[in-house]
């Protein structure tokens, strides 16, 4: 069967023998593993970039295929981070914590031990406790299990009050938007519990691994993002294969044939929009052990709206398309938003790209969706076809 | 024959509106009848409620064997029930092949995971074959729905209307936009289709009607004003004064 799948889905192959060239050789060129071609930072901007992509695909299949256009993605992606990242600083700080009481003559009590972690964590928003969300921070597997859990709960309960309303179209992007904005007003708070604007920090020390090199660090967390990319489109390029890829394209086409076909549309769309949330997740929890931080302004609306240029921009309803989209995307704003550009002198105005850099990308947009609504993927497609 | 479908006093309103009033209508298994109007007479209406995208404010929908009744089920339980349904405008998924259109169609558990689980039969390709000969498609399996002709697209809906393998099919206008071969083969299809279960065609071209031969509902403002032979329903006087008389006028 798996056979037959890979027969009939050609470009699955050539996805994931690229995706391997490029894994050797920026591992091959790293400076942990490699040659040190290629800068610690650099490997972690491109593991975060395979996230990005990952996330990139899921978008794609939430609205490239099955025509719903999320503009909430992004809250998952970040949520999965929040939930790892909870692990991370929890685990961390005890263990800088518990050595330096454990020193005194007389031993710490468990809530000493408690309060002394929730000091350290929660300070910066004046407090101590341990809020109720973090229960289960102390334990590894909990946290992974909320990576999951968490976005596909909200995607599902979300999902079904929205879809079961059949609300869709606009009214149903706006609905998603509102969604991430309240998400990241919450999380602002700084009584939320989970530490306001300041965020989750620390993230890129693994506890158990203090003595590992950043440079170690950074290309494991490379290889895991590219496995996850891999597995992420072979997943989905599994899903939107077949009958079912049929069915969600059709209720991308016409809703309306589909259900009259006997189809129950709600469920599908509660499917795809829980199955995608769920793989944001992951991508956030891949994402942010990388980026070291998380706090909320990375939920906030408009990264979820990027999210949605790249697929555009990358053509809607291929898979590639997603990938490359993100993966370009995001590293031309990073190079111009860095300064990686030089300013153009026009002699009365001297164009500074860190300024300039969104009006680009949003002309780009415009000129995407108007003269090529295939995107970058449907060039590649025209290319592969035009040979016999 | 036994009743397969009784609608009986059913009313809805749209805004103060009385789009379907007090209507009483049955169909038989196995039979052919065109459902024949002037323009808001309430023929969509009818459908819509029949394949529950409307909900009436009164009256009832009874159907099958068992006596269920349809109102308060969903379109897609509906449709599972039985009941296909084809629009006005041809609606096929223009992006996959007609064996796409045709599979997505055919008689198989509807749920998301058994569709994500579902594998290629030698009988479900079997069956597309057997539909798509009856279409005249057997030659196009292969082919994006989108390229097809205008009639072509009406024909794989209808087939895709009979992969459903439907106790009941609705059919909205079918010969519009074609041309004269094509009406006579789509009126063989229809009649065919007819031969093992009920089909109601809602439609505006007398000429077509009466090719098609068989019983004629005529519905006016929202109720039944005649019902009988084409012959029957157009010497009823009433009938040539709202309808005939107009669309001759």
């Amino acid at each position: 069967m798996q056979n037959t799948f890979i027969a009939r889905n050609p470009s699955v192959l050539w996805f994931l023998a690229a995706l391997g060239l490029f894994t050797a050789i920026v591992t091959l060129m790293s400076e942990a593993t490699g040659v040190g071609l290629i800068s610690t930072s650099f490997v972690k901007t491109l593991g975060k970039t395979l996230c990005l992509c990952l996330i990139a695909i899921a978008m794609d299949v939430v609205w490239g295929y099955c025509g719903i256009l999320s503009l909430g993605h992004f809250a998952f992606f970040g949520i999965g981070g929040y939930a790892i990242g909870m692990w991370l600083m929890y685990a961390r700080t005890e263990a800088i914590v518990v050595p330096n009481l454990m020193a005194q003559t007389i031993p710490p009590t468990p809530q000493e031990i408690s309060d002394a972690i929730g000091n350290q964590i929660f300070g910066v928003v004046g407090s101590s406790e341990f809020p109720m969300i973090w229960g289960f921070a102390d334990s590894l597997f909990l946290q992974l299990l909320m990576v999951v859990l968490v976005p596909g709960l909200l995607a599902l309960v979300f999902g079904w009050l929205a879809f079961r309303s059949r609300v869709t179209g606009v009214y149903l992007s706006i609905l998603t938007q509102a969604m991430t904005l309240a998400l990241a007003l919450y999380l602002f708070q700084n009584d939320s519990g989970l530490r306001g604007n300041n965020g989750l920090s620390g993230l890129q020390n693994i506890p158990g691994f203090e003595d590992t090199p950043q440079a170690t660090i950074s290309i494991v967390f490379f290889l895991a993002s590219a496995f996850a990319l891999a597995a992420g489109y072979v997943f989905f390029a599994w899903i939107v294969s077949g009958k079912m890829g049929s069915v969600v394209k059709g209720i991308r086409d016409n809703e309306a044939r589909v259900r009259f076909l006997g189809y129950h549309v709600e469920s599908y769309k509660l499917f795809i929009f829980t199955i995608t949330a769920i793989v944001a997740g992951i991508a956030g929890a891949l994402y942010y052990p990388q980026a070291g931080i998380i706090n909320p302004g990375e939920i906030a609306p408009i990264a979820s709206i990027y999210l949605a240029v790249w697929v555009a921009i990358g053509g809607r309803g291929r898979l590639y398309g997603a990938v490359i989209g993100a993966a370009f995307v995001s590293l031309l704003s990073s190079w111009f938003t860095g300064g990686g550009a030089p300013p153009i002198n026009l002699g009365f105005y001297t164009i500074q790209w860190t300024d300039w850099w969104l009006v680009l990308l949003g002309v780009s947009f415009v000129a995407v969706t108007l003269f090529f609504p295939k995107g970058i993927g449907g060039l590649f497609d025209y290319l592969v076809r035009k040979q016999p | 024959m036994s009743t397969l479908l009784e609608v009986s006093g059913v009313t809805v309103t749209f805004d103060g509106f009385r789009a379907i009033n007090n209507l009483s209508v049955q169909f038989a298994e196995a039979e052919l009848r065109a459902i024949i109007g002037p323009n808001g007479a309430g023929k969509t209406t009818f459908m819509d409620i029949v394949t529950g995208k409307t909900k009436p404010d009164e009256g009832s929908v009874i159907w099958g064997d068992k006596n269920t009744s349809l109102l308060g089920m969903s379109e897609s339980q509906i449709a599972r029930e039985g009941i296909g349904r084809k629009f006005q405008k041809p609606t096929v998924f223009e992006d996959q092949t007609v064996r796409q259109n045709l599979a997505m169609a055919l008689k198989n558990p509807r749920g998301p995971f058994a569709v994500l689980m579902h594998k290629k039969t030698p009988e479900n390709a079997a069956r597309i074959e057997e539909i798509a000969t009856e279409i005249g498609l057997s030659d196009q399996l292969t082919r994006t729905a989108g390229e097809l002709s205008h009639g072509q697209k009406q024909w794989l809906e209808i087939g895709m209307l009979l992969a459903q393998d439907p106790k009941l099919l609705l059919v909205d206008e079918p010969a519009a936009g074609m041309t004269v071969e094509e009406r006579e083969k789509t009126t063989d299809i229809l009649r065919r289709a007819a031969e093992t279960r009920a089909v109601v065609v809602v439609e505006h071209d007398m000429e077509f009607v009466r090719r098609l031969g068989c019983k004629v509902t005529v519905l006016h403002e929202g109720s039944v004003l005649a019902e009988g032979s084409l012959d029957h329903v157009t010497s009823n006087k009433t009938v040539v004064d709202v309808y005939l008389g107009r669309a001759h006028a």
